[in-house]
């Protein structure tokens, strides 16, 4: 669970990532989650390259299982990250969808 | 180098409702202690392994934690890196009386898992990882079905390969009374076990374990007191290797860089080779890191690790036959606690008090305790 300050911290990271292109390289689908993302389980996180060579682990939204493949096209997007407390901050973060 | 194992003790791994944390470290301390034949005022030092008790029940502070109700006031550190933690308690262990600061030291691996909940124990084993890995909602099985992807998509392993290590590792464990699960399974019921993270399945896991093992580590010079059936066990060689922390920062998802660079140090140390292993106890958390392992120690060419488990060149009775205990997947994982069990598997090995799972003619063996995605590892080379 993210304080609110470690919450608006990493918000003002956000925009470092926003709107990159790049492939999935490796995918999973989680079934078993981790506490927060119970409720979005199974979900598919992949690893994904993008034109500068930089890699990073990123859930896949919007997708179809068609999209389940090395070399798929994404796109980073903000999306909230994880189910808080109604009286908790609101987490987002950088996830991908396929294009 | 030169560090004789003194002594050892080990619990048994498994469901252990009525022992707590501390009643596991002290049942394997004290037998280590009265292995060693080493009176109990002569231990300088307690190196505590372990990873999770602070987080799920608020206890830090282990090394005095350990030691005072041991009835000792020596020096006392616990040691934590991830489900390496043990094996690195050893390493500095063995640092300790290289400088010949401490002359006899307790090394004791320990972890209660099993009192938390399993979401807990997911959420608390992810602190091994980076903050992105958690906030993408990875989980360690998720992680290593990634690896398992890219090794499946690198080289063409198959599922049934990577079922034959956890069939491998549940008919040694079937040898084993101390194992979590002393019980046979088919590559059918490996390949049909739920998922976990896709290509991961429950048989292809480790389970969660309570357990703690220990050792008496002594400088070579000590005399006297050694315990008859441990003389000429020793530790030759020790070296620790890190990686990143993100697994995707990584320039290969199929190898750990770690293991081959704390390998080659190890055994430099200790003068001999990867053919000269009798036996190896491996960090098989799921299925996909044993095969890495052979690989990555020099076992068998890069991506040929799924055909060699298929040939049961790992098994008993084999060349050097891997993780004669159960391994991970079968004897257990209390992650603190599992490296300092590879070098009490491994040193009942060269004693030859190994039993039903006992190695014909080992003398020389190796341990690979690996932490997180590979981001700490740590190898152990022990010869007669």
């Amino acid at each position: 669970m993210s304080s609110p300050v470690t919450v608006w911290r990493h918000h003002k990271s956000i925009k470092n990532y926003l709107g990159k292109k790049g492939k999935i390289i490796v995918w999973t689908k989680v079934f078993v989650a981790p506490a927060g993302f119970e409720h979005e389980a199974p979900y598919p996180v992949v690893i994904a390259e993008f034109t500068d060579g930089k890699r990073i682990p990123l859930q896949l939204v919007e997708y179809e299982e068609k999209h389940l493949k090395p070399n798929q096209k994404i796109i980073t997007v903000v999306r909230r990250l994880g189910k808080v407390k109604l009286d908790r901050v609101i987490e987002y973060g950088i996830k991908a969808k396929p294009v | 180098m030169k560090i004789k194992v003194a002594g050892i003790g080990l619990t048994k791994f498994g469901e252990l409702w009525n022992k707590s944390l501390l009643d596991l470290a002290l049942e394997a301390s004290i037998n280590a202690i009265k292995d060693s034949r080493i009176d109990k005022r002569e231990i300088d030092a307690v190196f505590v392994g372990n990873m999770l008790i602070g987080k799920i029940a608020g206890q830090d502070h282990l090394g005095p934690v350990v030691a005072s109700s041991l009835g000792l006031s020596a020096a006392s550190f616990r040691v934590e890196g991830a489900c390496a933690s043990g094996g690195l308690a050893v390493h500095l262990a063995i640092q300790g009386i290289l400088a010949n600061t401490y002359k006899n030291v307790l090394v004791v691996g320990a972890e209660k898992m099993t009192d938390a909940s399993s979401n807990q124990i997911t959420w608390a084993l992810m602190g091994a990882s980076s903050s992105k890995e958690r906030k993408a909602g990875l989980t360690f099985p998720a992680l290593y079905a990634l690896m398992t992807q890219a090794h499946m998509q690198k080289y063409g392993t198959t599922r049934k390969q990577l079922a034959e290590v956890s069939v491998k590792n549940h008919y040694h464990a079937s040898l084993n009374k101390k194992a979590q699960y002393s019980c046979e399974v088919t590559t059918e019921k490996v390949l049909n076990s739920a998922l976990i993270s896709s290509p991961i399945t429950l048989f292809d896991s480790s389970p969660i374990t309570d357990g703690a093992g220990a050792v008496v580590l002594s400088a070579p010079t000590q005399s006297g007191s050694i315990n008859n059936s441990s003389k000429g066990i020793f530790i030759t060689g020790s070296a620790v290797a890190s990686d990143t922390i993100d697994l995707a920062e990584r320039d290969s998802l199929t190898e750990l860089k770690a293991t081959q660079m704390a390998s080659k140090k190890a055994l430099e140390q200790a003068g001999v080779e990867t053919k000269d292993i009798k036996v190896c106890e491996v960090h098989d958390c799921f299925t996909i890191a044993e095969i890495m392992a052979m690989e990555d120690l020099g076992f068998c060419p890069k991506g040929m690790g799924g055909k060699f488990i298929e040939k049961g060149s790992s098994r008993l009775g084999s060349k050097c036959p891997v993780n004669t205990s159960g391994g991970l997947k079968a004897c257990g994982h209390p992650v603190g606690a599992t490296g300092v069990k590879q070098i009490v598997e491994i040193t009942e090995q060269l004693r030859k008090t190994a039993g039903a799972r006992q190695v014909k003619d080992a003398n020389c063996g190796l341990t690979q305790n690996v932490g997180g995605t590979g981001a700490t590892v740590v190898v152990h080379v022990l010869q007669t």
